[in-house]
């Protein structure tokens, strides 16, 4: 048999289930190569090291009693440090949450460890999962596995990092304006923004409300569409969760009769080799079969704008709850109830945190809703129009995931700029559409860059189909060098 | 539009409950003037008779409400085992009121 991390976990759920491999074999196994690789790129926050070996042994016996094991039979899957796993740390990677243990698992979580997967570990954020980077972290940074002077992406990067060097096979993210995409993209992986309210929010640290949504991370489309069958199910716990049965995900090998929609004005301003990757990725689809128009975005060039007043209007609501009282970091500084608000928070949060909770009070504030936040919420209408209309012409829109590949450790210093890099993810969320990130070759550095594919609300199955057609002919995945 | 300045920045602090270092404050209102600046394209967009965009699923999301039924869903030793300070089973906090 292949080694084990070099199986997609369709693999090695079959491998378990048909007895070519114990499950206890495949948790020592990955907890080795834990032990081994992740002093290098630094996904982990916490490695759950009793908790997989123990649900490892219940399910060898699970398997010698002839019960029916679940979809993700054996499967290791990396969790974002911002869900929460009953009984373990969710930090959240902020000073703030440091000690804070959960006392419920998120609902996706526990869908997962349902279908009998292991959950070996917690992934390293940036902080609260703002930033793009994974260097807002309070405790470490994340390197990229495909060359370690660079960044994984983020928010979500620790998760990306650990499927990258195939520390895991499968691995949660909450993607808010990219954090799922983006990393995947930066690390050679597929990665999934599902329709807002497909994944239940609940048991997820809360950053932009109405634009969080949790998905999974993968080494291909095939075992992404396994996870989402697991986790997109409908639940009581979250208001906005969607009330529909859970997906069914037939996925396709052409794309005959798809018409898919390029946004040609948006992509002018992209550098000459991440462009020829992008139009070299429509050829393929075109010969798969698919035929393509342009459709326009104009309004597209304002989503940064949009987005960065939405999110942390949001997210200065959201973070109110951090206040050092119920529970997370509480200062020893303090003598009164007013001071101990303002030591904690000064003392728990880091700068990006900082950043957008004033950016977020200032755009909610009497003198400046009007021009910042409702305007806001106006302009969002318009690009859920114009995203509609252009769906009116087009089953999917295709579109680049980032600008670059993965950009060095403290390249990108000033916030702004580090806004500008989502400019090609965010508008999915702000429309609510179903998004994901396909492998689409590497650069001149050797660095991977991704494709993206958007489609209309609820059409998650069609979105992931044209990913894996395209995924089928072009192959592109691998596992980076020194992690093989 | 108002620049803004070190005043607007204390008073969001006071907002905010969150105090900053001087050096903090300076990085801050640097990245928030160049941010709000960049912000202000969006006056550019003619937005009358614009609906505010309240339901980003227009109409698919309807709001999963269920019976309020009484469960023992948190325990009181639960809860607290994450509270940073307690006595009698509650939850300290310094005093609220001053003493004279």
């Amino acid at each position: 048999m292949k080694a084990l991390h070099t199986l997609s976990a369709t693999e090695l759920r079959d491998a378990f289930v048909n007895g070519s491999i114990k499950a206890t074999d495949i948790a020592n196994y990955f907890l080795a190569r834990i032990a081994t690789h992740d002093p290098q790129i630094k996904a982990f926050l916490q490695v759950l090291e009793v908790r997989t070996q123990t649900h490892a042994e219940r399910l060898d016996k699970k398997r010698a009693s002839g019960a029916l094991l679940g979809k993700l039979a054996g499967i290791p899957i990396a969790i974002k440090d911002n869900m929460h796993i009953e009984g373990e740390l969710t930090t959240c990677a902020s000073k703030i949450l440091e000690n804070y243990r959960a006392p419920f698992s998120a609902t996706a979580v526990h869908l997962l460890e349902s279908e009998d997967a292991l959950l070996i570990g917690k992934t390293n954020l940036d902080e609260f999962a703002m930033g793009s980077s994974t260097e807002n972290s309070a405790f470490f940074q994340t390197h990229n596995p495909w060359n370690t002077r660079c960044v994984p992406g983020g928010s979500s990067g620790g998760s990306a990092a650990a499927v990258a060097g195939r520390l895991a096979l499968l691995a949660t993210g909450s993607d808010t304006g990219g954090s799922i995409r983006q990393p995947a993209a930066y690390c050679g992986l597929v990665g999934f923004k599902p329709t807002y309210g497909r994944v239940s929010r609940y048991g997820l640290v809360a950053f932009g409300s109405s634009l969080d949504q949790i998905g999974p991370f993968a080494t291909t489309v095939a075992d992404t569409a396994l996870a989402m069958e697991v986790m997109g199910r409908t639940c009581n716990f979250d208001a906005t969760s969607l009330d529909l049965p859970a997906e069914h995900y037939a996925l396709a090998t052409h794309l005959k009769e798809i018409k898919l929609g390029i946004p040609r004005k948006v992509i002018e301003g992209l550098n000459p080799s991440t462009r020829a990757n992008f139009e070299e990725a429509i050829q393929v689809m075109k010969s798969l079969g698919a035929t393509t128009v342009d459709v326009d975005f104009d309004i597209l060039k304002h989503t940064v704008s949009v987005y960065y007043i939405l999110a942390t209007a949001e997210a200065s609501t959201n973070l109110a709850r951090f206040d050092g009282i119920r529970f997370g970091h509480r200062s020893k500084n303090a003598t009164t109830l007013d001071e101990l608000y303002f030591q904690s928070r000064k003392e728990g949060f880091g700068e990006e945190v900082k950043r957008r909770i004033m950016l977020g009070t200032y755009v909610l504030s009497a003198g400046y809703q009007d021009a910042f936040y409702k305007k806001a919420q106006k302009v969002r209408t318009l690009m859920i129009e114009a995203f509609e209309t252009a769906f009116g012409t087009c089953d999917a829109i295709v579109m680049p995931v980032t600008t670059n590949s993965a950009f060095e450790h403290g390249a990108i210093q000033d916030p702004l700029q580090m806004y500008l890099e989502d400019l090609f993810t965010i508008p999915a969320n702000l429309a609510g559409l179903p998004a994901v990130s396909v492998p689409s070759g590497y650069d001149e550095r050797g660095m991977p860059l991704g494709v993206q594919i958007l489609g209309p609300q609820m059409c998650d199955t069609s979105v992931l189909s044209i990913a894996h057609a395209y995924e089928q002919a072009t192959r592109h995945a691998k596992i980076p060098g020194g992690f093989a | 539009m108002p620049a803004f300045d070190e005043q607007t920045l204390h008073n969001l602090e006071k907002l905010c409950r969150i105090d900053c270092s001087p050096e903090e404050e300076r990085k801050l209102l640097d990245s928030l003037n160049e941010v709000l600046g960049y912000m202000e394209s969006l006056s550019e967009i003619d937005t009358t008779n614009v609906a505010s965009c309240n339901d980003v699923l227009r109409g698919m999301l309807k709001n999963r409400m269920r019976d309020d039924i009484v469960a023992n869903t948190l325990s009181r030793e639960q809860f607290l085992s994450n509270a940073p300070d307690q006595i009698g089973g509650m939850v300290r906090v310094p005093p609220v009121l001053k003493t004279s």
